[in-house]
């Protein structure tokens, strides 16, 4: 059964110095990236990166990520019921 | 036979032993050549967030195999023009050092995507060509600055990973210019996660298979951990490793961990079965 892994970008502010979740997956469903294409010459903005479930074929529904997360930014929920 | 090596290796014995696919030119040929079928060539992009369509992850779970396949082909289509990679052995990968150029010791975008893993700790990917005098054009893909070496330096660099326990592979950027040497691992580097995950190639198999000697294995099992693609396992009732060929990539490093030499690699292409299992 696949997940729907939502991250509130508002509340998850500076996830590349943060990453808590990303290391606590115990299957590695969530990664890292921006929401703006990169410029030149400069780097990206940290308020910029956001988390998201990028495999999420290999969510257990364990919500780790869920507990582990200082903002109560992610959510993770299954359509046929169970984890929330 | 390996398909790139007919195609590009012009009379080399491999694709990459061959300097010409290291030459800039070909990109831009190829490049144009994947724009033309609508897919983003701009090398700038790879690396990204591994992201998989949620789309294909859907019709597996449902088991729908026709349009899995379907997604599947158009994918690998797509990677195979504009970014895909092979296995290299170790001895492969220390001969291509002496034919590219220049060699920049860069981030791995893979594992900075996947643990958010931070620059100083994150210097074991290899670019290598022009392209890696764009890097301070592009502070964002070249995250944490670029470290040129020479080829002796590279090869103390690539046998150090080696030992750490890393695959060599070697990654097109617009095929078949050959411009990234990547020293990769299961979960974080995004190619070995499809391939072993979803069964899409966007990393082949490389020209070797390994073997393991049921006489001389000891049963140390210290090879074990070294296989990134589970190709590797232990049989408690033979108390020896065993490999499952089919799924070996040919990385080598279960043979360059046994200190009983009890692996070696054999060629591909001299194994039936195998010859066209990339």
């Amino acid at each position: 059964m696949l997940p729907t892994v939502t991250v509130d970008d508002q509340k998850c502010a500076d996830p590349l110095s943060c990453r808590k979740c990303l290391l606590i997956c115990p299957t590695h469903v969530l990664g890292l990236g921006t929401d703006v294409p990169i410029k030149k010459f400069r780097e990206t903005d940290p308020e910029h990166f956001i988390v998201r479930g990028v495999r999420v074929d290999k969510c257990t529904g364990c919500l780790d990520c869920v507990k582990v997360c200082p903002q109560n930014a992610i959510q993770v929920s299954f359509s046929g019921g169970g984890a929330r | 036979m390996c398909e790139w090596c007919e195609k590009y290796g012009d009379g080399y014995e491999r694709w990459y032993f061959n300097p010409g696919n290291y030459a800039r030119r070909l990109y831009k040929i190829r490049k144009e050549e994947a724009e033309a079928l609508g897919a983003e060539a701009d090398p700038q992009a790879a690396g990204g967030m591994a992201f998989v369509g949620q789309d294909f992850l859907e019709a597996r779970e449902r088991g729908d195999v026709a349009t899995v396949e379907q997604i599947k082909q158009q994918v690998e289509g797509i990677s195979w023009i504009t970014h895909f990679g092979q296995v290299l052995t170790l001895e492969e990968a220390l001969k291509i050092v002496d034919i590219m150029y220049p060699i920049g010791l860069m981030t791995c975008a893979c594992r900075r995507s996947m643990q958010g893993l931070p620059d100083e700790e994150n210097f074991t990917c290899m670019g290598v060509g022009t392209g890696m005098y764009k890097w301070e054009r592009w502070p964002d893909t070249y995250r944490g600055g670029v470290h040129f070496l020479t080829p002796d330096e590279a090869k103390e660099v690539l046998a150090k990973l080696n030992k750490r326990g890393l695959v060599h592979t070697v990654f097109t950027f617009g095929t078949p210019y050959l411009a990234g040497l990547c020293n990769c691992d299961y979960p974080d580097c995004a190619a070995i996660r499809t391939v072993v995950d979803l069964g899409i190639r966007v990393l082949w198999k490389g020209h070797y298979v390994a073997r393991i000697d049921p006489e001389l294995c000891n049963g140390c099992a210290s090879c074990v951990h070294r296989c990134q693609f589970r190709a590797l396992s232990f049989s408690p009732s033979k108390n020896k490793a065993i490999i499952d060929q089919f799924q070996c990539f040919g990385c080598g490093l279960c043979a360059t961990e046994c200190d009983q030499d009890a692996i070696t690699l054999v060629e591909r292409a001299n194994l039936p079965a195998l010859a066209n299992v990339w």
